[in-house]
């Protein structure tokens, strides 16, 4: 049976309100939060429908600016639909989400834990902490240029710390941003720069443990790996699978390093599906098409965000009356 | 398992947290070493890996272009004022959220306003960029970049503040009205300070987001108002990219989140984890 805080402490405010010795004008609250709705609703509500009627006209350039659109029905929708650079896209996105979220998450599991359990050292702990977390804290431009900078194929530093080590021939370069590798060099910057949240995240955790259920664990002869299998994994489950939505959900709509890095490019080789979208509409000033992209793109963020807030409403629970 | 594989298996972690040590750095490290190269040294058909000639004068040589540090000032500009905005309405609306609309009312609006932290810009700008342009101060302008973060930063600051105050004992403000307190008073004098390190860092993340972000700033600005990241490739001369003034202007502009994350990071692994790890 689950305890509500509600059941178990009378609500001392509606009690005032039905005293008349009110704490707040039932108004108030409602005010408190209208700004915010309404701004979002301007700034995300008005763009959405605006989007989603001008997906059924033939919108473009120069009707923009005449005002003369006209209604198109599905036609917008069709087209993107039978573009195959879209699908090419969408391959591409899932590509990058298997081996850029789930490879982060996995890495920056394996990477907390380890410096959890393995090194000793308090210092050490939180200046090794302090590094493998920097990169995520720099602004993604700055990362995908530097980047962009180190891959360079004749003279880039990547290439040569390979050769200084001995995996490249002194003659031999990689062309990490050509049309076979574009994608897979956009992937490492990101999980580069990305690791670093799941292990902060999946850190913290693993610190806010109590101490006590290792403590009894170890009297009952445990070894290491059973207690990482039994009690650690368990226990963090769903500060690892939160750690993997954010990331999932970022890497969705992920498109600036695309843009800094590859600008999709070469041919289209690195094209996501937000990055598409956002060159029909602000490139291309297709803006119909554009706004099928978008709509088509908004729809499956929405089926997404909303699994995911459900996971994220019940652990939050759980947590309240743990 | 015997002693001997456990150690093993000890160093093979071990091991691989130095290797990704040393790949996080590294990268970090050659932007560091190339913001205090001459031009010449960086185009050699073989980089170097520690300068050869020092020249720091390239963090001075930024500066001679007036848009570097005007760039700095826009990008100092607009992320203070956003975060200013989104705390204090993320404030409002995370209190009454948390105490006064509950059940599912409550619930359905905390839900959506989070949901629109995961939305994909892609279907904002487009309509935003013609709504801009038909105000006054048009699309190139504090107004329409302060505006549009709000997008991320308002729900995440809503969304954050609603945590933390529904883990502010209520309690505390039922003895402080007990004692006298106004409403106000108890919000100002009790409930404020208690949530106040979960508005440190709220204030800290919106702050390092808007300072961050590069896709809306340069799509939208460019000419009146600049913003940092939209500022790093006008270090050219000719067809030629100055990769030394590019990696110190990063150097420059980088340090800020980098030292708050440094300080305060007990406070933001709150924020990132979405409210779910008490770090």
């Amino acid at each position: 049976m689950s305890l509500k805080a509600e059941s178990v402490s009378p609500d001392w405010f509606k009690h005032k309100r039905a005293d008349k010795n009110l704490i707040v004008n039932p108004v108030i609250p409602w005010l408190m939060i209208g700004f915010p709705v309404l701004i979002l609703i301007a700034i995300v509500i008005y763009p959405t429908i605006w989007m989603g009627y001008h997906a059924f006209q033939n919108t473009n350039m120069m009707k923009l600016f005449y005002q003369d659109w006209e209604y198109i029905g599905w036609q917008n929708f069709a087209t993107v639909l039978s573009d195959d650079r879209m699908w090419d896209s969408v391959g591409r996105l899932i590509q990058y989400l298997v081996f850029g979220a789930c490879l982060e998450v996995l890495l920056g599991t394996i990477l907390a834990l380890t410096l959890f359990e393995l090194v000793k050292s308090q210092l050490t702990r939180v200046v090794v902490l302090i590094l493998l977390v920097l990169p995520m804290m720099l602004p993604p431009s700055i990362v995908a240029t530097l980047w962009k900078f180190l891959l360079q194929a004749y003279n880039g530093a990547v290439n040569h710390l390979l050769i200084k080590i001995g995996i490249l021939g002194p003659m031999e370069r990689i062309e990490w941003l050509d049309a076979s590798l574009s994608l897979w060099s956009l992937t490492m910057v990101d999980v580069w720069q990305w690791t670093a949240l799941p292990l902060l995240i999946v850190y913290s955790g693993r610190v806010s443990l109590p101490p006590a259920i290792y403590e009894a664990a170890k009297v009952d002869g445990a070894s290491q790996f059973m207690v990482l299998r039994r009690l650690t994994l368990p226990l963090l489950k769903e500060i690892i699978a939160i750690a993997f939505i954010i990331r999932f959900m970022d890497a969705y709509k992920f498109v600036d390093k695309v843009y800094v890095m590859t600008s999709g490019g070469p041919a289209q080789s690195s094209e996501l599906p937000v990055f598409i979208a956002f060159q029909k509409g602000i490139r291309e000033v297709e803006i119909g098409e554009a706004a099928a992209y978008a709509w088509i793109i908004f729809a499956v963020a929405m089926v997404l965000i909303t699994l995911f807030l459900k996971y994220l409403k019940k652990v939050l629970k759980a947590q309240a009356f743990a | 398992m015997d002693s001997a594989t456990n150690r093993l298996i000890r160093y093979l972690f071990l091991s691989f947290l130095a290797i990704w040590l040393v790949f996080t750095i590294f990268p970090l490290y050659f932007q560091f070493i190339t913001s205090l190269k001459p031009v010449a040294e960086i185009n050699s058909m073989v980089p170097t890996f520690w300068p050869e000639t020092m020249r720091p004068e390239n963090y001075a040589g930024i500066f001679a272009d007036p848009g570097s540090l005007k760039s700095l000032i826009d990008s100092l500009i607009v992320s203070i004022a956003n975060t200013i905005l989104s705390l204090f309405l993320g404030t409002l609306a995370g209190y009454a959220l948390a105490r006064f609309i509950r059940g599912f009312a409550g619930e359905n609006i905390a839900m959506w306003i989070l949901s629109n932290r995961m939305f994909p810009p892609v279907a904002v700008i487009i309509p935003m960029f013609f709504l801009f342009d038909a105000t006054p101060w048009g699309t190139d302008s504090y107004f329409s970049l302060i505006t549009l973060y709000l997008v991320f930063n308002l729900p995440l600051a809503t969304w954050l503040m609603m945590v933390f105050f529904r883990d502010a004992p209520r309690e505390l403000e039922e003895a402080a009205y007990l004692d006298g307190f106004t409403p106000l008073q108890t919000f100002f004098k009790v409930t404020l300070p208690l949530v106040f390190p979960g508005m440190v860092s709220v204030a800290m993340l919106c702050w390092i987001f808007a300072w961050n972000e590069y896709l809306f700033a340069n799509l939208l600005t460019g000419t009146t108002v600049k913003t940092f990241p939209v500022h790093i490739p006008s270090f050219t001369s000719g067809s030629q990219t100055l990769w030394n003034l590019v990696m110190a202007f990063s150097m420059v502009a980088m340090l800020p989140p980098v030292l708050l994350f440094i300080f305060l990071r007990r406070y933001m692994v709150r924020g990132l984890s979405l409210g779910v790890v008490k770090g």
